[in-house]
């Protein structure tokens, strides 16, 4: 009877000692299991080859002195005298001017809805959207934007390699296998050299062209430059890696 | 056998159901949290704040939720080991303030933006990832969540931003410093970076 009588007290504290034992361990476990999670490799690790990494930061500040000094100042009196409505339809009209690009690698990746929607959208735009300045598209089934599809994803998905990372004067981020495929989308673009299909353009209006479309384009660019540029603690490693993961995405996609 | 076969399930089933509903409830806790945030920068109620104030605000709003440490640690990786403590500590804080201060600049000049979480889906153990779609200067952004289940609870490790992994960017900067540099030159590197373009302590957005 005595000994009942201590058995009671005895088997309910050997519990509780269980009990504290084991959420402790639990606890130990826990935080064993946080320092691991914070050193394992992160899935979007980007990994670039960026063998000319001094030549890369070179120009890398060279075009930061470019868009801070001359591009912004452009940018932003641009956006400070065209209405947005305005802007929006500059930037329409210069996407709408490259769909032989995107025509062309939608079908040689193979990928014939997206040569699809894309010829149904530039003959929406071009036509009830007047010159591709609207986009009467986005509201026609079947003809909502699709991802911009270039040269340097057909190159991707033809299995040739990024190459090494470059930064290119004025253009910014790429790498080998982009930079040809700009070259590709140039060639087949009818309004850029060297396959221009108007033949009697002088250099006078082919650079006006480009500058109005560089200058229509930039809003968006300048300001995610910014945004990155204000959080990066190396704004160049920033912008490789945003470049590259960017990129991977749009080839997977 | 067929009783306790039933009751099995149900107990089954209701442990499912408090799974999700938990779940459910961390997309709840996330949307409270973003939208308390913008309710700093924008919200009458703090208009007569300065800048570094409303910093200071959207900071403790966030960390009543969240333990931001861990997005931090998780961006660092095995940096971390190449550290002292001191540096760990000093580092933790500043990119904490580098990061607030970039996003509350973001923000500077433009309309509240508006937030929805979408789907929120189970990516492993522990693991979870809630989809939103941000509406700013009438322009979509997809942004994508990720949560883990920590020690302290489910914390924010990353986010996905347009297809770009802000830890995976932060962790490539802070690996190629590290290839050159050290902990006592990353904090010299911080600081340099929040002295510069530094608020006028009284500017209002």
């Amino acid at each position: 009877m005595k000994t009942q009588k201590f058995k009671r007290p005895l088997a309910w504290l050997s519990f509780i000692a269980l009990l504290a034992v084991s959420t402790l361990s639990a606890q130990v476990r826990n935080l064993t299991e946080d320092e691991a999670f914070f050193y394992e490799e992160i899935d979007e690790s980007a990994d670039v080859y960026d063998p000319f990494e001094s030549v890369n930061r070179y120009t890398f500040g060279f075009n930061d002195y470019v868009f801070s000094n001359t591009v912004q100042p452009l940018v932003d009196a641009y956006t400070a005298v065209t209405p947005d409505p305005v802007e929006e339809g500059a930037s329409n009209f210069f996407h709408n001017l490259r769909y032989p690009v995107r025509l062309a690698s939608n079908l040689l990746q193979g990928r014939f809805k997206g040569a699809w929607v894309e010829t149904g959208r530039f003959a929406i735009n071009s036509t009830v959207g007047i010159v591709g300045i609207l986009t009467p598209a986005d509201a026609y089934e079947g003809f909502v934007p699709i991802n911009s599809e270039d040269f340097g994803q057909v190159f991707a998905v033809w299995g040739f390699s990024e190459g090494p990372y470059l930064v290119l004067p004025f253009l910014g981020p790429s790498n080998l296998r982009d930079l040809v495929g700009f070259v590709g989308d140039r060639a087949v673009n009818p309004l850029k050299e060297p396959f221009s299909v108007i033949d009697d353009w002088n250099w006078e209006w082919q650079l006006a062209l480009s500058g109005t479309e560089y200058i229509a384009r930039s809003p968006q660019i300048i300001e995610r430059y910014k945004q990155l540029k204000n959080s990066a603690i190396d704004p160049y490693s920033s912008l490789k890696n945003g470049y590259t993961q960017y990129r991977r995405v749009a080839v997977a996609e | 056998m067929l009783s306790f076969l039933k009751k099995t399930l149900l107990v089954l089933g209701l442990l499912a159901g408090v799974s999700v509903s938990a779940k459910e409830a961390q997309k709840h806790k996330l949307q409270g949290m973003i939208d308390a945030a913008l309710d700093v920068i924008y919200s009458d109620t703090y208009a007569s704040l300065s800048v570094n104030e409303k910093q200071a605000k959207v900071r403790e709003t966030l960390e009543s939720g969240y333990n931001l440490d861990v997005m931090i640690r998780y961006a660092i990786g095995r940096n971390w080991r190449r550290m002292s403590e001191q540096e760990q500590l000093e580092v933790l804080e500043l990119v904490k303030q580098l990061v607030l201060k970039a996003y509350v600049k973001a923000l500077d000049g433009k309309d509240r933006p508006s937030v929805t979480l979408a789907e929120l889906t189970e990516t492993g153990k522990a693991r979870m990832e809630i989809d939103s779609i941000v509406v700013l200067d009438a322009k979509t952004y997809f942004l994508v969540y990720r949560l883990r289940q920590m020690s302290s609870g489910w914390q924010i490790y990353d986010i996905v931003a347009e297809n770009v992994s802000l830890s995976s960017n932060y962790r490539e900067q802070i690996d190629d410093h590290f290839r050159k540099g050290s902990g006592a030159d990353l904090i010299t590197r911080l600081k340099d970076l929040l002295a510069k373009d530094e608020f006028n302590e009284n500017t209002k957005i």
